[in-house]
């Protein structure tokens, strides 16, 4: 008897009991209690997951719970996996969230609305992967969708930039669902059923275009959700309008459940295909890493700016996602099973990072009410525990040893590397360039972070609400301390993952690689030549950078320490506005991607009114915008909005013309019956 | 009552219905459009008892009743009382249809076409089962493109009311002949639906002619966003 189902329950009636607390208690008692019964929820759904992980599966079918169509449940270690980090995920940002909300007030992230959206959420979150219909997988999806939407609005009496946001979402996020619907219907009707097994079984039956359309769509939607360009906009404004558990939740575990639809019907509902599916995925992955993290390199918004880095790693994702695509579509099956697994490595690790940097970022943001690092800096002597996580979670991001980054992109790079043994002219090209661009990616990502870090957090503060900012409360940290520990062992033993993850592979039907087993120390790569060890590493590491500090130590003990004042070159004590900024830290980056960023520049010169040759004021103004979403989105708006205005013209005020429209209407559809039968 | 004597009564009323909707678009007089509105109130009347005592269904003649006295009393009558406080009030002005949108030839002309149009739609539906009622069938369906035509091109408000009408009594006429016969239940809400939208037309007439000064609705042109 599976534990599942048991645990599942548990976590719904959790969720329920989540949202009628929050909805019915007043704003005291609220808080704590909907954040204890979604940490609940996170748990139970974690251990749902784990449990799959372990190799328990569990599928049913509840015919009365929706109409028509019924829902249908499925548990595997693919679903498990994403349930299990959602879990984790749900479970650290819960208890973040009731020291985020307690005492702020009874607006924002403690109103009412947000207390009873935030159960639910998360409810779905982990429930999710849990579907095994397209109705109840799409149900679930729009719940979620809805859910977020929701909390992304909770701030939008504050700001009118949250309405605008979650217009941005709401329009994305439904575009997403149509093409979902579009593409599943069409599978549903060809395959001749609407469950999984149905599909699965029925994949064999599409001819070759309609496969290619159904999965072209899906993926369309399903790389929206997971940020990648071209449909990323919503990504970039909604995460930093968010409040910042929502922003955490929905960087570390919403985005996650679109690499988990595009593996769920990609490659185990249509069972893998063309290779031409996978070298577009690639093609996709790739330039929204890179573009992403560039994007993110030019941001001084710091929550921006961990967007658009949520959008880099999910790239990385999608990346992984689609060399195994590839593999499999070239029959070299182990090779496939380890960039798999090295994407879902990646899905974990990035959550876990992910959810630390953005709540670290939400205790700046809550302490000093700024989320611009060109105001921030000294944060470290003020905020000692929240710069010490920042720092970890950005060990992490950076893709270097011995963050836990790390391992799964070593994973990734390893896979693509060994891909040139297969053969095809396309994957000759695509590969190299695919290593190529992960390589330059994570060294951007390492300027980022270098950036995020060193710029928000040391130097002297900027602005004077930085400078008085306080340690967050206990709960807050509690929250991140997990978040915390979970990415030290993930750094440190990773192996501990690796049957699990072997499992999760296998379920979409490939071999097992024992990539990261190796009794939870060492990853090794079954096929391949080539092992890694964290903990020696990270040992190693430690080692030199204690043998460094100690041998300078001994040196410096010989000369006389004399403490001086900073040589100023007798221009006056250094001020912050001297400091490097955010954007100074970025321009040397930006010059060398000028062409692919565009900055725009504004210089503005008022002379003095007698004379051309004194200037009075000069104001310099330095953007750069996202070019994808100029490019692209201000002409499709532009028409749309034309249409709209044209459309105006149909409705000229008389009863006449209106009635006229119905008539034609009728009429014309009786003729085509007429004519058609 | 024979099958044929049965066949010739049912298409004279059918006749009957279809012409006093083709006449209505021929008239611009708005009393004499009242008064052919009355006599088609008959004719459904009379194909309501028809299929009542070709079937020998009690329930179907006391509909038939019930739909004769609304159409061609109750409801008439109504309209008569608005005519005559338009015609006391502003003159003959007002009780003609002096610019329909639509010619009275062409109207003439796309009746023809409509009823051409309903009989091709309805082909299928005859098809089904070919008894006398369901050849009639297009005929309802007619009426119903002619209504709608009326309202489409009507400038008055009365004239738009029995537009109106028009469609609803093609409605229930095309209900008889298909299903032959709707439940009381239904036509009783179905007939009282439409006193009541007659009577609030009554008072938006009245009610326009006092603030426009006309009931051309053509004027309300200014009340569009």
């Amino acid at each position: 008897m599976s534990m599942v189902p048991a645990v599942l329950a548990t976590a719904c009636g959790l969720g329920g009991a989540g949202a009628v607390a929050g909805f019915v208690l007043p704003y005291r008692l609220r808080v704590p209690v909907a954040g204890v019964l979604t940490a609940g929820v996170g748990v139970s759904g974690g251990a749902a997951g784990v449990a799959a992980l372990v190799g328990s599966r569990w599928s049913a079918a509840l015919p009365g719970v929706l109409p028509l169509a019924g829902v249908h449940v499925a548990v595997d270690a693919l679903a498990g996996l994403f349930m299990a980090v959602a879990g984790a995920v749900v479970t650290a940002v819960a208890v973040y969230g009731i020291g985020y909300a307690a005492g702020h007030g009874a607006h924002g992230l403690g109103s009412r609305t947000a207390q009873t959206a935030l159960p639910l959420f998360a409810l779905t979150l982990v429930l999710v992967p849990v579907a095994a219909s397209v109705s109840s997988f799409l149900v679930l999806w729009e719940l979620m969708a809805l859910g977020s939407l929701l909390l992304v609005l909770t701030e939008h009496r504050e700001r009118s930039s949250v309405r605008q946001a979650g217009v941005w979402y709401a329009v994305m996020t439904h575009l997403g669902l149509v093409l979902l619907l579009a593409g599943f219907a069409l599978f549903a009707a060809q395959a001749g059923g609407e469950t999984f097994s149905a599909l699965r079984a029925g994949a064999h039956v599409l001819s070759p275009a309609v496969r290619g359309l159904v999965f072209v769509l899906v993926a369309l939607a399903f790389t929206s959700k997971a940020g990648a360009v071209p449909l990323h906009a919503w990504l970039p404004r909604a995460h930093p309008e968010a409040p910042s558990p929502v922003s955490a939740l929905m960087s570390a575990a919403m985005v996650n459940l679109g690499v988990y639809g595009l593996v769920r019907t990609g490659l185990d509902l249509l069972g893998g295909g063309p290779a031409w599916w996978w070298l577009g995925l690639l093609a996709v992955g790739g330039a929204s890493a890179v573009y992403g993290i560039l994007q993110a390199a030019m941001a001084s918004d710091l929550k921006r700016l961990l967007a658009y880095s949520t959008s880099e790693n999910m790239s990385l994702v999608l990346i992984g996602v689609g060399a195994s695509g590839v593999f499999t579509s070239y029959g070299d099956r182990p090779l496939a099973a380890l960039a798999l697994a090295a994407a879902l490595l990646h899905v974990v690790n990035h959550s876990a990072f992910k959810a630390l940097l953005f709540c670290a970022a939400g205790s700046v943001l809550r302490s000093t009410g700024l989320r611009d690092l060109d105001l921030l800096g000294g944060l470290r002597s003020r905020m000692p525990l929240t710069a010490g996580l920042f720092a970890l979670g950005a060990l992490g991001a950076v893709a270097l040893p011995p963050g836990n980054g790390f391992i799964s992109e070593w994973l990734l790079l390893q896979s693509l590397i060994h891909g040139l043994q297969v053969p095809g002219v396309a994957v000759a090209v695509v590969l190299p360039l695919s290593v190529a661009l992960v390589a330059l990616s994570a060294g951007i990502a390492a300027a980022v972070f270098v950036k995020a870090l060193g710029v928000g957090f040391f130097a002297r503060p900027r602005d004077k609400r930085a400078a008085s900012a306080n340690e967050a409360p206990p709960l807050m940290l509690a929250g991140m301390a997990l978040l915390a520990i979970g990415i030290v062992a993930l750094a440190l033993v990773p192996g501990l993952l690796g049957d699990g993850l072997d499992r999760a592979v296998g379920a979409v039907g490939l071999p097992g690689t024992g990539a990261v087993s190796g009794g939870g120390v060492r990853v090794r790569l079954a096929d391949i030549s080539a092992s890694l060890s964290p903990l020696w590493v990270v040992a190693a590491l430690t080692a030199a950078i204690l043998l460094a500090t100690g041998l300078a130590r001994l040196f410096a003990r010989r000369r006389r320490r004399a403490n001086a004042r900073l040589w100023d070159c007798g221009g006056g004590a250094p001020t912050p506005r001297m400091a490097y900024t955010a954007t100074s830290f970025a321009e040397p980056l930006q010059r060398v991607f000028d062409d692919v960023l565009a900055p725009e520049q504004d210089v503005n010169v008022t002379p003095v009114r007698e004379s051309a040759y004194l200037v009075e004021r000069i104001r310099f103004q330095h953007r750069v915008p996202d070019r994808i979403e100029h490019r692209l989105y201000d002409p499709v708006l532009r028409v749309l909005a034309g249409a709209g205005q044209a459309a105006r013209r149909l409705a000229g005020g008389s009863v006449h013309l209106y009635l006229g429209y119905g008539f034609a209407g009728l009429v014309v559809l009786l003729l085509v019956l007429a004519v058609g039968w | 009552m024979s099958g044929g004597l049965y066949t010739q009564l049912l298409d004279l009323a059918c006749g009957a219905f279809l012409l006093a909707a083709v006449i209505v678009l021929w008239r611009r007089e708005l009393a004499a459009i009242v008064r052919v509105f009355a006599l088609q109130g008959v004719a459904l009347a009379a194909i309501a008892m028809l299929l009542g005592l070709h079937e020998e269904r009690w329930d179907l003649i006391a509909v038939g009743l019930g739909v004769g006295v609304l159409r061609a009393g109750v409801l008439p009558y109504l309209m008569r009382r608005a005519l005559a406080a338009l015609a006391a009030d502003r003159g003959s002005e007002e009780v003609r249809e002096t610019q329909p949108l639509v010619n009275v030839a062409a109207s003439l002309l796309t009746a023809a076409l409509l009823t051409l149009l309903a009989y091709a739609v309805a082909q299928p539906l005859t098809a089904l089962d070919p008894t006398p009622a369901t050849r009639a069938l297009p005929v309802g369906l007619a009426v119903v493109l002619i209504g709608f035509f009326v309202l489409v091109t009507r400038r008055r408000a009365l004239a738009q009311v029995v537009g109106f009408l028009l469609l609803d009594n093609g409605i229930t006429a095309t209900a008889f002949l298909a299903t032959s016969g709707v439940p009381l239940i239904v036509e009783l809400g179905v007939s009282f639906d439409v006193l009541l939208a007659v009577l609030v037309l009554q008072i938006l007439t009245t009610r326009m002619r006092e603030a426009f000064g006309t009931t051309d609705i053509d004027d309300l042109r200014e009340l569009h966003d």
